[in-house]
């Protein structure tokens, strides 16, 4: 949390203790280097006066008076003890402090070293080139001493001078380090609450100062940026419920008028049916009770009327199937198309015994649907393809399946007669719409728009392929009966 | 120390102990003679002549001379080469830098310091008894060992100047008066 903070405070702590350390260091080195320098020049030096001291005493070989030399030393605690030897080795005199060290028997060469805790001084007695004795000093090597010394000092030194640096640092890294955690700590506020009218504090005019600065930039982009979008997003939302709303109210509106059409168009065609019964059987009683009293003239004017008005009843006839195609529920149910295509076919070679079309129909075909309006399909399609078959030289008419899917087939119905020009295949399903001349192919125009608003009803969907005099071909899809028959027929029993 | 170390050493030698001792006591003192010099100051006129000898007088100690003149022989005193003459009673003593009166008994000392007095001479005698002998420095036995007195008046008197050094070590100093 506080890790900057800790890092600035440790920083600065490791940094003075650097400094102290080498610094330290340095003193204590240079001085133990000059206290040991020192001592030796000083011991050299007492030895080279208690030296030149004694050169008469050794001269007229008068050992108290170097013994009086000696003696001297007692100011000198820091010496242990010292000798004086004559020029052939032989002790002259001595002196040892109150517990001082041992004198050895005989001297050693000139120089000084080391012993243990004690510095051991030789030191030559010469006098006009000529050697007198030699000089011995055993003084307190207090170097260890000293170390230890500058050691606890060192230590004492350490822990003030962090403990004043800590503080220190403690206090000034508010100055440094607080302006950055006051940015975490909104740029963490921003991110947690999604809050971007947050902003940083500037507390300074340096870089600190400048990322706040540039912080609260960035944060009131966002919040700009944020407040258009939803803007936008509600603008959207809004458009979109008004949208619905309005499609919702269109689809209301024209389902509204399509049923009050088909109301209107089944009960008209519904109510043409007596009026054209009456024209039709009067112009057959007249044709058959006053046949003989019309003209020749008359009687064919009859004979229009009696075809227009089987035609118009036709077309009322099939306008009412639409009708009736639209209304009314859908009753499901197992349907074998195999066999119904078949009793169409034969339906249609009864009424047209003479013509002998090549008919092929694929067994096993199977579909859950409503029978009766597949069988009307199923009729105006074959009816279809026997009727632009008619002219053909090889009449061929096939119904089968073009490919199953998961729960749904493709059927198709194919001849190879007149065909239709694939530019129109759009108009094919649209009521009235003829692509031929009702002298070379009869019918209402009515018939295919009836067969799309069956498969549509079924949830399936049309579409035609065709080439002019080459034939045409019809898909439909339509839940696949194979694999559902069971299940609707549990239902079917429930009922 | 050495000497009393060599008379012991010679004593079971009986009847020659007692001249055996003798000996070493003129040795003794004859090294010391020698070294006296480089305790004391002569002032300058003392060497009037350049490249003059070192010269040491030796009066009534025939012996202890031949003994110096071995010491001295191939060292110098103050840069110079070291010359011992035996003198008579009553020879001159001018040009000389230092003057040893043998004899225990003092009685001949007064008339040859007096021929010498005045001069840039170290006197040195042998005298015993608790009289002034009137010499710079006097030879004395302490529990048979040599030391020897220092007056300083006799030596000031001819310009000599005796190092503090050699003070220190003699038996007894009479200053002088400054």
């Amino acid at each position: 949390m506080h890790s900057l903070r800790r890092k600035f405070i440790v920083l600065v702590l490791l940094t003075t203790l650097v400094a102290l350390l080498v610094a330290l260091g340095a003193m204590a080195g240079y001085d133990l280097r000059a206290y040991h320098r020192g001592l030796i020049d000083d011991l050299n030096t007492q030895a080279a006066l208690l030296g030149r001291n004694t050169a008469a005493a050794l001269t007229f070989d008068d050992p108290r008076v170097a013994q009086e030399n000696l003696g001297l030393l007692r100011i000198r605690p820091q010496v242990a003890a010292a000798a004086i030897y004559t020029a052939r080795g032989a002790l002259f005199a001595s002196y040892q402090r109150a517990g001082g060290g041992a004198i050895p028997a005989r001297p050693e060469a000139e120089g000084e070293r080391v012993e243990g805790r004690e510095l051991l001084v030789f030191k030559r007695i010469a006098d006009g080139g000529e050697m007198l004795g030699t000089v011995f000093l055993r003084a307190d090597y207090g170097l260890v001493e000293r170390v230890l010394d500058y050691a606890g000092i060192g230590a004492a030194v350490l822990a003030f001078s962090l403990l004043v640096a800590f503080l220190m640092a403690s206090r000034m890294q508010r100055i440094v380090i607080h302006p950055i955690l006051d940015i975490a700590r909104i740029a963490r506020e921003v991110v947690e609450r999604s809050d971007y009218s947050r902003r940083a504090q500037k507390q300074s005019d340096d870089e600190v100062g400048t990322l706040v600065d540039s912080f609260n930039g960035m944060l009131a982009e966002i919040e700009r940026r944020t407040g258009a979008l939803e803007a936008a997003n509600r603008e959207v939302l809004r458009l979109n419920e008004e949208l619905e709303g309005r499609v919702r109210e269109r689809t209301a509106q024209l389902e509204s008028a399509n049923r009050e059409l088909e109301a209107f168009c089944y009960s008209v065609s519904h109510d043409l049916r007596a009026p054209l019964r009456a024209i039709d059987g009067f112009s057959q009683a007249l044709v058959e009770d006053h046949g003989a009293s019309v003209p020749e003239g008359g009687r064919r004017y009859l004979a229009r009327i009696q075809s227009s008005a089987k035609r118009m009843g036709q077309l009322i006839e099939d306008l009412l199937n639409l009708s009736r195609v639209s209304r009314g529920g859908l009753e499901r149910g197992a349907v074998d198309l195999s066999a119904m295509a078949r009793e169409v076919v034969a339906e249609l070679q009864q009424r047209e015994p003479q013509r002998a079309p090549e008919v092929a129909i694929q067994d096993g075909m199977q579909a859950m649907a409503d029978a009766r309006l597949v069988r009307a399909a199923l009729e105006n399609l074959l009816a279809n393809a026997w009727k632009f078959t008619s002219k053909a030289e090889h009449p061929r008419i096939e119904v089968g399946i073009l490919r199953e899917d998961p729960g749904a087939a493709t059927y198709f119905v194919r001849d190879n007669g007149a065909g239709f020009d694939m530019a129109y295949a759009d108009k094919l399903f649209g009521a009235f719409q003829r692509l031929h001349a009702v002298n070379d192919f009869p019918g209402t125009g009515i018939g295919l728009a009836t067969v799309q608003r069956i498969v549509n009803r079924h949830g399936g969907r049309i579409w035609a392929d065709g080439q002019v005099g080459r034939g045409a071909a019809f898909f439909f899809t339509l839940e696949y009966g194979e694999d559902r028959r069971k299940e609707p027929r549990a239902m079917g029993s429930n009922r | 120390m050495f000497a009393l170390a060599l008379a012991f050493l010679l004593a079971p030698a009986g009847a020659a102990a007692q001249g055996d001792a003798r000996a070493a006591e003129v040795r003794v003192k004859a090294a010391f003679l020698y070294k006296f010099c480089d305790f004391v100051e002569w002032p300058p006129e003392a060497f009037a002549e350049p490249g003059g000898a070192f010269t040491i007088g030796v009066v009534g100690a025939d012996a202890l001379a031949d003994e110096l003149a071995q010491v001295v022989a191939r060292r110098s005193v103050q840069g110079r080469p070291v010359a011992v003459r035996k003198l008579k009673l009553g020879a001159p003593l001018a040009g000389l830098h230092m003057l040893f009166v043998g004899g225990r008994d003092g009685s001949r000392l007064p008339e040859v310091l007096a021929a010498a007095k005045g001069q840039p001479t170290l006197t040195v005698t042998e005298a015993e008894g608790d009289g002034d002998p009137g010499s710079a420095i006097n030879f004395v036995l302490v529990a048979d060992k040599v030391r020897f007195d220092v007056a300083l008046p006799p030596a000031e008197a001819g310009g000599l100047r005796i190092s503090a050094r050699l003070l220190a070590v003699a038996r007894k100093v009479v200053a002088g008066d400054s």
